[in-house]
């Protein structure tokens, strides 16, 4: 569904994401793991198109990333959740369903909304409203689409207990659903239990990309070894 | 087209929202009503005095060989404004090889840019909406500008149109171009040559006010003989503006209309190239949209004003002993910041450009090329610039941090540790300016202590009123409404009575120096008043976590 080759994305002279490859097949959940400045957010940037890519080749489902054709297959959810300030949460549903063609989108709102209990705070303007319900009216606008990828940069950040519970529970049903994830998040437990595959950037490089089990068999000897202390092990600097 | 339906409609959404804001609200109106009565009121009183006391045609006075005398006041009127006008456009084309502009919202980033929709569509939409707020500003402007000079100038509808056309499209097509000059400069990598280019320019318009001052009996009367002159109409943008406006003078709708003429082939060509040369732009316009998002959020008060947002050496290496503990932390953390901000934390390179302008102006009125009345005026634009960085100076660093409530120290030596960098830098700044200043144009030795004490003055009392209320006040109406309150008495009763002691010491005396001391004598109190209450309140500063 997603492939990725040879990414290279620079800033002046420094490499922030050093020749990358890697593949997403449809219905895979991935998550994307790595210490501060490793280019996650940088990667993902690049497959949405919001930063252009040094080199390299990005498709999805077999288009161009920068299409049309392949942005109608994917939701975003950024790190830093921006919405329109003379907006209210229900006219962000609208405008989403518009800008993807979404029809019949009121009921899907409703159940979204209510999901993340923001249903009456439906009417409320963006500006009105708390960095944790911008992320979850973030959430909802991405999900509302339906889209066949969905790449969610550090989702769990500012939301509350519960919303980060709604939130796993959504990956589940997305999962079930059979759609593509790639989640980036500082969150490892997070991701352990529904990740099909973990892949690890340190300084630009992947320096893992396997099931959990299989990275805990490379790289770490001892039993009962968690996702965490892996990733810790894979991330220290020589 | 879809996007373009798909955002005229957010946008009708937003309008639509924004009145029903003012709606729940109607006391917002308030200001703008006070502004609007203003304005009507000068109408009025305009109006009512041209009635009095309009003269007749006046014929242009003649010179000895009949020929009509150059009016001055009228060319350094014109030629002030065009400068302004072309240092505008200079630094803004500078500016455009730095950074880009961005017609975007971060909503926009996040919610549009990975939505199916065309980049061009997006961005032929914003562009062509960006107008509105240039319309809307020339609008309020013309308007206001009006009300100061309708006993002048006859003010028809079609002077109106023209000259909000003039001031429009002179701020609307600033944006595409600064876009274009940022892709152009993404794609080809061209920026050295455009700066050169800009800088060339920059050069080329000091040299035509320069040639013709020096030229003239007196350099004021020349240096405006050239940009003055009809054929600098059709200079690209700002000549266009001042031909637009024009029809104030001449009344003629042709040649205005050919300028705007001018103006919307333009429009269509820098269009026509953005859309060819900026494809895939949205990286192009991240940092900016982020960077106005974030200012936005300042103004708005959500956000604190990070110091970060002025120009920082961040790779610059500091090995900074301690000066001491306790509160003197606070000063030892201005002086590592100032470091950075400029070559010498004491004294950067903005005090050098002023203190050498400052200087300039003393010599061209030592031999007479200027009045002393220049150099007198930039010395009162300082003191207006100080009392601004004195308000400023409160929202931003210490005062916003934790720290500021947690270091064991006093009130009181937190606070002069925190104002102690900024009172040296003024000294400095203000003895680099005064001495040779009063040295060259031969002004009274006393203008020296007093306009370094006015300088601390206005600082301390631009600090004060902001810093008082932020503090004294709670969040919300008190603070909307009571702060204009707070601010209009310290206007009326410290302001005014020691701007009219100013007044009448110069009436009196016919000098400069007896002008200072009246005003710096009478904002001594005003500044002395603050100082104390802001000590008093300073203790019950809290830490709003945004």
């Amino acid at each position: 569904m997603l492939s990725v080759t040879n990414l290279v994305k620079t800033y002046g002279k420094q490499n922030a994401v050093n020749d990358i490859s890697f593949e997403l097949q449809g219905g895979e959940v991935v998550g994307l793991l790595g210490p501060n400045g490793a280019g996650k957010s940088t990667t993902m940037k690049c497959i949405v198109g919001l930063l252009r890519k040094t080199s390299g080749e990005i498709t999805l489902g077999g288009y161009d990333h920068l299409s049309v054709e392949a942005k109608r297959l994917f939701s975003y959810i950024p790190e830093t959740p921006y919405v329109y300030d003379l907006l209210t949460v229900q006219e962000h549903m609208q405008f989403v369903a518009q800008a993807y063609g979404v029809k019949e989108w009121r009921e899907k709102a409703d159940e979204y909304l209510e999901l993340f209990e923001l249903a009456d705070k439906r009417d409320k303007l963006g500006r009105d409203l708390s960095k944790g319900m911008r992320q979850k009216v973030s959430i909802c606008c991405a999900l509302l689409p339906d889209p066949q990828v969905l790449f969610f940069d550090e989702p769990m950040i500012g939301l509350d207990p519960k919303a980060i519970k709604n939130t796993k529970k959504i990956f589940k049903q997305l999962k079930e659903a059979g759609k593509t994830i790639l989640v980036s998040t500082h969150l490892i437990d997070s991701v352990e239990s529904i990740a099909d595959r973990i892949m690890i950037l340190k300084d630009g490089n992947i320096v893992g990309n396997d099931t959990v089990a299989n990275l805990k068999r490379q790289f770490v000897q001892e039993e009962g070894t968690s996702l965490e202390d892996l990733f810790l092990e894979m991330t220290k600097d020589e | 087209m879809n996007e373009i339906r798909l955002l005229f409609r957010k946008d009708i959404f937003i309008l639509i929202n924004n009145i029903k804001l003012i709606l729940r609200n109607p006391l917002r109106l308030l200001p703008y009503a006070g502004i609007l009565a203003y304005i009507f009121f000068m109408y009025y009183l305009r109006l009512k005095g041209r009635g009095d006391d309009a003269p007749a045609q006046e014929m242009p006075e003649l010179d000895l060989n009949g020929l009509p005398e150059v009016n001055f006041a009228m060319q350094n009127i014109i030629g002030g404004v065009t400068i302004l006008a072309l240092g505008l456009l200079i630094y803004q084309l500078f500016s455009a090889t730095k950074k880009n502009v961005s017609f975007f919202k971060m909503a926009d980033v996040n919610l549009l840019f990975t939505a199916p929709v065309k980049p061009e569509n997006i961005l032929i939409y914003y562009m062509a909406r960006s107008i509105l707020p240039s319309l809307g500003g020339a609008i309020i402007f013309v308007i206001y500008g009006a009300s100061q000079a309708i006993d002048t100038f006859e003010m028809t509808v079609a002077n109106f149109i023209f000259l909000i056309l003039a001031f429009a499209l002179f701020f609307f097509i600033v944006s595409p171009i600064k876009f274009l000059v940022y892709t152009l400069n993404t794609k080809y990598d061209v920026m050295e040559y455009i700066r050169t280019g800009v800088i060339v320019l920059a050069v080329l318009l000091v040299g035509i006010i320069v040639i013709p001052g020096l030229m003239a009996e007196k350099f004021w009367q020349g240096m405006f003989a050239w940009i003055t002159s009809p054929w600098f109409d059709f200079f690209p943008i700002v000549g266009w503006s001042r031909g637009i406006a024009s029809y104030l003078v001449h009344g003629n709708a042709i040649i205005s209309i050919g300028f705007i003429l001018l103006y919307g082939v333009s429009y269509f060509v820098i269009l026509k190239l953005v859309i060819r040369f900026a494809g895939y732009y949205y990286e192009d316009v991240l940092e900016a949209t982020k960077s106005n998002e974030e200012k936005l959020e300042k103004v708005k008060g959500k956000k604190q004003v990070g110091e970060s947002s002025y120009s920082l050496n961040t790779k610059k290496k500091l090995a900074l002993p301690d000066f001491g503990t306790g509160a003197k932390a606070f000063y030892w953390r201005n002086y590592v910041h100032s470091s950075r901000q400029d070559f010498h934390p004491l004294f950067g390179l903005y005090s050098l450009i002023m203190v050498g302008i400052g200087i300039v102006l003393a010599v061209l009125s030592l031999f007479e090329w200027f009045s002393h009345y220049f150099l007198y005026s930039y010395l009162l634009i300082m003191l207006f610039l100080y009392f601004f960085a004195g308000i400023g100076r409160a929202n931003v660093g210490d005062l916003k941090k934790p720290f500021f409530i947690l270091v064991p120290a006093t009130w009181a030596a937190k606070f002069w540790n925190m104002i102690k960098l900024d009172i040296l830098q003024i000294s400095l700044f203000c003895v680099a300016l005064i001495v040779p200043s009063v040295l060259i144009a031969g002004l009274n030795w006393f203008v020296v202590p007093l306009f370094l004490f006015a300088t601390i003055e206005v600082y301390l009392i631009g600090f004060g009123i902001n810093i008082i209320p932020q503090i004294a006040l709670d969040e919300g109406w008190d603070r909307k409404l009571i702060k204009p309150f707070m601010i209009g008495g310290i206007v009326l009763f410290g302001f005014v009575p020691a701007f009219a002691f100013s007044i009448v010491a110069f009436i009196v005396s016919k000098q400069f120096v007896w002008a200072l001391f009246g005003g710096t004598f009478g904002m001594f109190f005003v500044a002395a008043i603050l100082m104390h209450v802001t000590l008093d309140v300073l203790k019950r500063l809290e830490f709003k976590e945004i």
